[in-house]
């Protein structure tokens, strides 16, 4: 896109699209993420092959509908997000605070859910150290459930920051940049869904 | 427009990720707080024990052993000394037996003159390391 | 120099080269006795002499870190330092206590010197680098206390740069853990687990960000790279430092009585730990290239190019070679954490002292940017004498520690722990000479700052004038 092309776009209210979305530094942070997770998903898959059939008597104890409750929560917070980021670009800061603030909503809700399957294990007495699928199921459904946390947080400094008109068609790089963290969070979940829930 | 890499957003990681990290970090130290009992051997801290653990650490023996690998590399590992030598009586006598000057030549542990009690509570203490549920480390009995 | 008060950074240089000789000789000492036993035995036994190595190790680094704050706060907040004189009074306190307690562990048995010191009282004692009386630590406590209210102070009346706000969160982080070492319950378990709050939270934690903060400066002040660019890069790479460090501290709950979890969250992240030594590399080197002049001391210049090449490949390669447990359950103890711990405190810390003397000490002696030609060539011959001596060092302890993991630990029928140390003592061997080499290295580098310091400066040469 030409520089003039781009000026163009804007005085029509639009940004320039760009690659990747949001400050670059998010990005160094969510490839380190990702790493970590990919690192723990692969260690996951690694130990269930020596233990299939521990790891399927236990996995068919979860909560199979919470966690689909759960990513139907993080799929419809991340198309929240995602018209937050349209709102903002369009200018229209009151818009993209309430689709944002949605958005943090749906993440209340994901942890409501976690939670009382966290509740619930805790009563049964299960810990880390009961067995080897506890401790990776504990160890990465709590950390990303921390993730989502953490996401929520960033939202909701976007979320605020927009209420207050603090950001403009031009600017706008910081929902895109919470936006970019969102969809990680969601993403991770889509791989561990299936990978702890569903795989047999 | 050219690509946003901002301070801000570089100092905001870093303090949140820190933080996120410390929280996370403090969590496991906890769960590893109400995991120890299960562990740690704790039910064979005696007295004696305590007292053989504080003459361990009044003569620096960490200095030349590792204890659960952790120390100098000079000397053997002690963690599994209490079965390597066969008990109370193989540490005590070892112990009790090494020439005031040495072994010529040779790595020599000094002669620490100790009492009767006193080398009944490193063995206590060695036996008590010994007992620890360490995820069967050391590899074999050579430590 | 642009603050009188940066002077007080002299002292404390000095006394961390004049206590670095005394490590490395230390170091020789129990090289030798690695390969002949009864070397000064019964006078200085193994333990003493490996206790005064480190410890002096440590001081001499604490010496070059508040060394290098003083000389560099001054000039990031733009004012004079808070207090000098709190300043010159705590590098004696500092200097007369180390000394006091390094001469205890050398002429009081070791018991002798924890009942003088009423160890009793408060036993924090005989722990591996935290071996300082009671009331050593004490002492340590006090001094960093005014160090960090006079260094503060100053940044906080002053301009606040990130380079001295990370400086000064990596020294409070540094004071807060040290506490931990007061904490020395009877319960092994506890203990340990406790101890690398200290020991791992340091060097892998809130040293990094010294490191960092340090190797920022010095970047600014000789590339001339906007400091924009350069601080955004310091924030990215400590961040990772934290991130992978924190809960990377989990590689040494592998086998100490900690739930067995620790093995998967431990190698995972300690796995990343790499990642922000690499990009320290990339970064240092990337600084280089794109700088805006060439600064007069090249010297310093190679130090800090040095200091991200070796750190990487100490802390993060070497590192990364036995942090994931199932081999760490065949390494750990072994003399591959020797290789691993000489090349990485070399490397990360040992060597951004250097850089910060080589820096400042130019200007501290009165030159206005560098030394003399002379001195310089001296000090990057004592650069490439020490570094290269480094790594034979650590590739001998690998070799070592390679062996000894399989006749001890591995093979079918495993050897006793002496009968293998007299297999492998060829290495050690090797070890000492190469050491030996260390320490001619370091006489040339004291010897840099003797010679030439009459001739003129040298001068930058400006890159594409053909005059």
């Amino acid at each position: 896109m030409t520089a003039e092309a781009a000026i163009q776009q804007q005085r029509r209210g639009l940004a320039v699209p760009r690659f990747p979305p949001g400050d670059l530094a998010i990005w160094i942070f969510i490839l380190a993420e990702l790493l970590v997770f990919a690192l723990f998903f692969a260690a996951y898959a690694f130990t269930r092959m020596q233990h299939i059939a521990l790891f399927d008597r236990y996995q068919a104890m979860l909560n199979r509908d919470a966690a689909l409750i759960n990513t139907l929560a993080l799929l419809t917070a991340s198309y929240f997000v995602m018209r937050g980021v349209v709102a903002a670009r369009e200018g229209q800061g009151r818009l993209c605070a309430r689709w944002t603030w949605a958005a943090v909503g749906m993440g209340a809700l994901f942890l409501v859910v976690k939670s009382s399957e966290y509740a619930h294990h805790l009563h049964a007495g299960i810990n880390l150290s009961t067995n080897t699928f506890y401790m990776f199921y504990l160890s990465l459904t709590f950390f990303h459930f921390l993730h989502v946390i953490l996401g929520m947080v960033i939202l909701v400094a976007v979320a605020l920051k927009a209420g207050r008109g603090g950001y403009t068609p031009e600017e706008h790089t910081g929902v895109e940049t919470g936006a970019s963290y969102w969809h990680m969070v969601d993403l991770v979940w889509l791989v561990l869904f299936p990978l702890v829930y569903v795989m047999k | 427009m050219s690509q946003a890499f901002t301070k801000a957003m570089a100092r905001n990681i870093f303090y949140g990720g820190s933080v996120f990290f410390m929280l996370l970090f403090l969590a496991l130290t906890f769960d590893t707080h109400t995991a120890w009992p299960q562990r740690d051997n704790h039910e064979n801290l005696t007295e004696q024990v305590a007292h053989g653990k504080r003459l361990w650490e009044e003569n620096n023996c960490i200095g030349c052993h590792t204890l659960l690998g952790e120390g100098a590399y000079f000397a053997p590992e002690l963690g599994n000394a209490f079965k390597r030598l066969g008990g109370a009586d193989g540490i005590k006598g070892f112990i009790a037996s090494r020439p005031k000057d040495g072994i010529p030549g040779r790595r020599s542990m000094p002669q620490f003159n100790f009492s009767e009690d006193d080398l009944n509570a490193i063995a206590a203490f060695l036996k008590y390391v010994s007992e620890m549920n360490t995820a069967s480390w050391p590899p074999n009995i050579q430590g | 120099m642009q603050y009188k008060s940066q002077a007080v950074a002299k002292p404390y240089f000095i006394a961390a080269i004049g206590l670095f000789v005394g490590q490395i000789l230390f170091g020789l000492i129990i090289g030798m006795q690695y390969v002949v036993g009864d070397f000064l035995f019964p006078e200085i036994p193994f333990n003493v002499a490996r206790m005064v190595h480190t410890n002096l190790l440590i001081v001499w680094l604490l010496f070059g870190f508040m060394g290098a704050a003083y000389y560099l706060v001054p000039e990031e907040s733009e004012r004079e330092l808070v207090s000098p004189g709190l300043a010159i009074l705590m590098f004696w306190v500092f200097l007369i206590a180390g000394a006091l307690t390094v001469l205890g562990y050398l002429l009081v048995p070791y018991s002798g010197l924890a009942e003088m010191t009423g160890n009793s009282v408060l036993p924090t004692m005989g722990r591996e680098f935290l071996e300082q009386p009671t009331i050593t630590k004490a002492g340590i406590v006090v001094v960093a206390l005014a160090f960090l209210y006079n260094v503060g102070l100053t940044i906080l009346k002053g301009r606040k740069t990130v380079v001295s706000l990370v400086l000064l969160i990596g020294l409070a982080g540094l004071a807060v853990l040290f506490l931990f070492s007061f904490y020395n319950p009877d319960n092994l378990a506890k203990d340990k687990f406790y101890w690398w709050w200290v020991v791992h939270l340091w060097v892998e934690g809130v040293w990094e960000l010294i490191l960092g903060s340090i190797l920022a400066f010095v970047l600014i002040k000789t590339t001339g790279v906007d400091r924009e660019v350069i601080e955004k890069w310091l924030y990215v790479i400590i961040a990772m430092t934290l991130i992978t460090g924190i809960i990377g501290t989990g590689h040494h709950y592998y086998w100490i009585g900690t739930p067995d979890y620790w093995q998967w969250w431990g190698s995972i992240f300690s796995a990343l730990e790499p990642i922000p030594f690499f990009m320290m590399t990339v970064f240092a080197f990337n600084m280089v290239n794109r700088r805006r002049r060439n600064h007069p001391n090249k010297a310093a210049v190679l130090w800090a190019l040095g200091t991200a090449v070796m750190a990487f490949l100490g802390a993060g390669v070497w590192g990364f070679l036995h942090t994931l447990a199932p081999v760490n359950y065949y390494t750990h103890g072994s003399q591959i954490t020797a290789a691993h711990g000489h090349m990485a405190f070399y490397g990360a810390y040992v060597m951004i002292v250097l850089t910060m003397i080589s820096y400042a000490m130019p200007m501290l002696r009165g030159r206005s940017a560098a030394n003399s030609e002379a001195s310089q060539v001296l000090e990057m011959w004592s650069f490439w004498l020490m570094t290269v001596s480094m790594v034979f060092i650590t590739l001998f302890l690998t070799g070592a520690g390679i062996l000894q993991t399989y006749l001890q630990r591995y093979s079918s029928d495993p050897l006793p722990f002496m009968v293998v140390q007299e297999k492998i003592s060829l290495f050690y061997w090797m070890r000492e000479v190469a050491g030996l080499m260390f320490l001619i290295g370091l006489v040339v580098y004291v010897a840099s700052f003797f010679v030439g310091s009459r001739q003129p400066e040298a001068t930058a040469v400006v890159e594409g004038s053909a005059a």
